[in-house]
């Protein structure tokens, strides 16, 4: 029975979608604007029967109904009811029907949100969300319906994918990645309807770049969830493989960064018109695209699901989508060409133009990468690797190009630079980024990458702490405020500034840590007898006994721990396992991580000897790993920040009295 | 002129398109092996019965080299019968090898007596050595060498009765 | 600020890079033979795991290509011939990173190129020189200030 009210949900939305996308399309052209509210409502009784196919999925797995396939294959009857419940989007069908409940959730969103206002952009921001979505339910519908029913029904299922028990994560990382993704076609709605109604101007810039920072923020937090998720559970002592799904992620999420920067050049001297909007189709079509190397099986992944009817329809979206957009682009380009003059060469401006050329040049590269054993196989029948070290190669100097920008950009005046300006907000900066790294290399550090992130660092945020500071002083001394509250309203009137200079340190923080992370992490191999003893860094580790015995929670897996005792900067135990699922033909490491705020003590087991109780241990000290996922958490905290709606200007009536103003010199132009 | 921006369309669009249709039909794992047309390695093994095996003796006569595992489920077991069928037909002609991929003998005479042994000799690779010798990125993978010590064809995934007879054919079986 | 600091400043810089650029450039103590098999074992891919390298992954078949490389290190093998070794058996798929040079040429190449398209386009759509900046001209500022003390007197 609730198979089929799953079902018949599906089938109600993608009715409800596609009316939705017939009726905003109509008024859009001139027709009733009832037909808009009549639309609207149709988008939101789908965001009401997808969610009710969810909860009819959930209850599917949460009760191991073994008719319905998908529980059958990603389930079992022992399988704990918290992990049933997040089998929700734990494999293909059941993540399209959560990703449909998300979009359809931003569409409603967005659609009530604005439902009396920017009346000629609205039906076609309706109009194209519609369609969106009504793709995701033409896809469950035919190729991969979740409530696809087996006969004759299974005693006992497959039980869920190993690697998707191992850690909470899993409740985390997929719901904020497609928060994000499903997000990022909300500013393409806007795009295509600025495109057909020929309005791109301030008022449509601020309202992408808003509806563009929002789902960032979830893909950001998304992405360092991922590499958080998978530094914890897959046990090689790293958080970023360049897997073509993680590209995946990454892809979108550039351009994305791309595109609000150079909306600020555009909103402050117009023009940059073809850019901004080729820049929001891009993001969306990578999103589809992200997802289609996912799905498809197309490409050689961890998370990669195997080849199905679904990878053709989900490229025959992207094309559609890809054709579409691009045509409307290509239609309105005449018009869209010219607005605005660049300034000087060297200004904010052209430090953002140049941001947009790395980030575009990024996206260009891990695309390049993630595509090119494609590309050889087709062209060639070989086939080759692109991984992890073509991919820090190319993209750690564009990296370290665009932290430099970070610091020098906001710094820089939007009008031409002068060689004074210049001097006067750089030097302090650099003297003590030379500093620090002339520190650095008297005590010892030799590491070419992290003395040169340290060095940018400081000198970036030297010139962030420089800004905040002039801005604080100069409020303080004017109204008397002492500096902690000048800094906060300041802060708090200036949303977008001051935000964005949090969401810099974010970034800042990340990257630091990223590279000293990287570059001073120490690993060996020892093969210990149960009592034995070896070191690393500082720490001593002493293996205990070897202990086997079947999970507490899911009795069909069987552990192999190592108890393990370590003392040193931190002290204490830990356990370190291999599991054996029953679904799995290897076994699945559990590696054992303690953290501290200085470095993390990583420990994971490679293999064991049962009868002599021996193991065989990767010991991992990894420095400042806690700091990357803190810098995420600061990034999606600033963003928050930076988005949130500023308070209205209160308006003050000034009594002046009516004399000419008073001129004594005048500055030079 | 003004309509030379619509070419902007199809430029960007049909190259992404055959790349990412490219990809169909293909399994992304399964990657090009650069044995083929080179001779075959040269090996001594033990197999499960206790007798050493090594390619000496296969010299002169086309062989194929199967590696699989107990734990391949379902591949292994849907080829395992295509093999015994090929070995029983031309078993005069051919020699069937046996690889046990990161196995365990035990575990592998449990497959055998479950799902029937045909009694061509599997090879115990302990180590992993063969594996890598052979370029074997996965169970099962089977290796059809000529009767001059030539690798001819590989199959990535499991053997099918049509795969297997047209495999044969390149090392001069069934024709 | 004092008018030296930026000169110190810049001065420091450079200096540290051409110290920077010095320890690059003299000649490195010849890898031990552990360091070689690291090495090496981060060049080749796990055949059986999913884009990790030899030297990152637990598997059984990474630790025994690992082994290997060990032994070919040890009977005194270069690192193009122990890579040679694997290129045989698996093909150019077990390096994980391409050998052809146009793959690491061309990410460089469009970055360069975007970035010169960019100044170009700056360099060309900035003012001309011969347009008055917007604002007003010397003869006008001197107008303009003569005005203005006339009013204040």
């Amino acid at each position: 029975m609730i198979p089929s009210i799953g079902h018949a949900s599906i089938l109600v939305g993608l009715g409800l979608t596609v009316y939705a996308a017939a009726a905003y399309l109509l008024a859009a052209r001139g027709g009733d604007p009832r037909l808009a509210v009549s639309g609207r409502r149709a988008v939101i009784g789908s965001f009401v029967a997808v969610a009710i196919g969810c909860f009819a999925m959930v209850i599917s797995l949460v009760s191991h109904d073994f008719s319905v396939r998908y529980v059958a294959e990603n389930n079992a009857s022992t399988t704990p009811p918290f992990i049933s419940a997040i089998s929700l989007w734990a494999a293909l069908e059941g993540s399209i029907l959560f990703w449909a409940l998300l979009a359809t959730g931003w569409a409603s969103l967005v659609l009530h949100r604005y439902r009396d206002r920017y009346r000629q952009l609205m039906p076609w921001v309706g109009a194209t969300l519609a369609t969106v979505n009504a793709f995701f339910f033409a896809v469950m519908t035919w190729p991969g319906n979740p409530f696809a029913l087996t006969s004759p029904v299974a005693a006992q299922g497959s039980g869920p994918n190993a690697l998707l028990q191992n850690h909470p994560f899993m409740a985390l990382h997929p719901p904020l990645l497609y928060l994000g993704y499903t997000g990022l076609a909300v500013p393409f709605a806007f795009g295509i309807a600025a495109l057909a109604t020929k309005r791109l101007d301030e008022e449509w810039l601020r309202i992408v770049r808003r509806w563009t920072l929002i789902p960032w923020t979830f893909l950001t937090l998304g992405i360092v969830a991922g590499a958080w998720w998978s530094y914890e559970v897959l046990g090689w002592g790293g958080y970023w493989a360049w897997d073509p799904v993680e590209n995946a992620a990454l892809l979108p999420w550039l351009t994305a960064t791309a595109f609000v920067h150079s909306a600020m050049v555009a909103e402050r001297r117009g023009g940059l018109k073809i850019w901004t909007s080729a820049l929001v189709i891009a993001t969306f079509v990578l999103t589809l695209v992200g997802t289609f190397l996912t799905r498809s099986g197309v490409v050689a992944s961890v998370h990669s699901f195997t080849q199905s009817a679904i990878g053709p329809w989900f490229l025959a979206g992207i094309l559609v989508a890809l054709v579409g957009s691009l045509t409307l682009l290509v239609w309105r380009l005449p018009e869209l060409i010219g607005g605005g003059r660049p300034s000087g060469t060297v200004s904010r401006e052209s430090a953002f133009m140049l941001n947009n050329v790395l980030f575009l040049g990024l996206t260009f590269a891990v695309l390049f990468g993630t595509l090119l054993p494609l590309f050889i196989a087709a062209t060639s029948g070989d086939t080759i690797s692109v991984g992890a070290p073509w991919f820090n190669t190319v993209t750690v100097p564009i990296f370290v190009a665009l932290l430099f920008l970070m610091g020098v950009g906001p710094a820089l005046p939007w009008g031409t630079a002068s060689w004074g300006t210049t001097r006067e907000r750089f030097t302090v900066p650099l003297v003590l980024a030379v500093l620090a790294v002339a520190a650095a290399l008297g005590v010892g550090l030799r590491d070419a990458s992290s003395l040169v992130t340290m060095g940018l660092a400081v000198f970036v945020g030297g010139i962030m702490v420089d800004e905040v500071m002039r801005g604080a002083r100069v409020r303080a001394r004017t109204r008397g405020e002492d500096p902690a509250t000048a800094t906060w309203r300041l802060a708090t009137r200036n949303r977008r500034r001051y935000g964005g200079y949090a969401v810099h340190l974010g970034v800042l923080v990340m990257a630091v840590s990223v590279a000293i992370s990287s570059g001073l992490a120490s690993d060996r191999t020892v093969t210990l007898a149960p009592g034995e003893t070896s070191t690393i860094g500082a720490y001593e580790i002493r293996h205990d006994r070897l202990v086997v015995e079947p999970l507490a929670s899911d009795e069909r897996v069987i552990e192999t721990r190592a108890e393990v005792t370590y003392s040193g900067p931190q002290n204490g135990s830990l356990g370190t396992a291999l599991r054996d699922y029953p679904n799995s033909p290897t076994a699945i490491a559990t590696p054992a991580v303690r953290t501290s705020l200085a470095e993390d003590l990583y420990v994971t087991l490679l293999a064991s000897d049962t009868a002599t109780g021996t193991v065989t241990l990767h010991l991992f000290v990894n420095p400042l790993v806690v700091w990357i996922w803190i810098g995420g958490a600061i990034v999606g905290v600033a963003a928050v920040f930076a988005i949130w709606p500023e308070r209205k200007a209160r308006s003050v009536t000034v009594e002046q009295p009516q004399r000419a103003p008073s001129v004594t010199s005048v500055e030079g132009a | 002129m003004r309509h030379l921006r619509w070419l902007l369309v199809p430029i960007i669009v049909v190259p992404l398109a055959l790349l990412l249709l490219s990809g169909f039909g293909r399994d992304p794992r399964e990657i090009a092996s650069p044995l083929i047309g080179q001779p075959a390695p040269t090996w001594t093994f033990t197999t499960l019965d206790g007798d050493t095996l090594s390619t000496d003796e296969l010299a002169g006569r086309p062989y194929l080299v199967n590696f699989w595992a107990s734990w391949c489920i379902p591949a292994c077991v849907d080829e395992h019968p295509v093999l015994a069928s090929a070995f029983e037909r031309h078993g005069d002609e051919l020699t069937v090898v046996g690889v046990l991929y990161q196995d365990s003998p035990a575990d592998a005479e449990a497959f055998l007596a479950r799902y029937g042994d045909a009694g061509y000799g599997h090879l115990i690779d302990e180590s992993g050595r063969l594996a890598i010798d052979y370029g074997v990125t996965g169970p099962p993978e089977t290796f059809f060498v000529d009767a001059d010590g030539i690798v001819r064809a590989r199959q990535w995934g499991p053997l099918t009765d049509a795969l297997v007879d047209e495999r044969l054919a390149s090392i001069g079986i069934g024709r | 600020m004092k008018a030296w600091l930026p000169a110190v400043a810049l001065g420091g810089a450079l200096a540290l890079v051409a110290m920077v650029l010095v320890f690059a450039v003299q000649p490195e103590p010849a890898p031990t033979a552990a360091e070689r098999t690291d090495a090496l074992a981060g060049e080749l891919r796990c055949p059986d795991c999913q884009g990790l390298s030899v030297a990152d992954s637990p598997t059984r078949s990474a630790q025994e290509i690992s082994r290997q490389i060990d032994v070919l290190v040890a009977d005194g093998a270069t690192d193009d011939e122990v890579r040679a070794y694997f290129v045989a058996r698996y093909g150019d798929w077990i390096l994980l990173a391409p050998t052809s040079p146009a793959a690491w040429i061309i990410p460089f190449a469009v970055v360069i190129a975007g970035a010169g398209a960019l100044g170009a386009w700056l360099i060309a759509r900035r003012r001309p020189a011969h347009q008055p900046k917007r604002g007003i001209s010397t003869e006008e500022r001197r107008r303009v200030r003569e005005e203005a003390e006339a009013l204040d007197a």
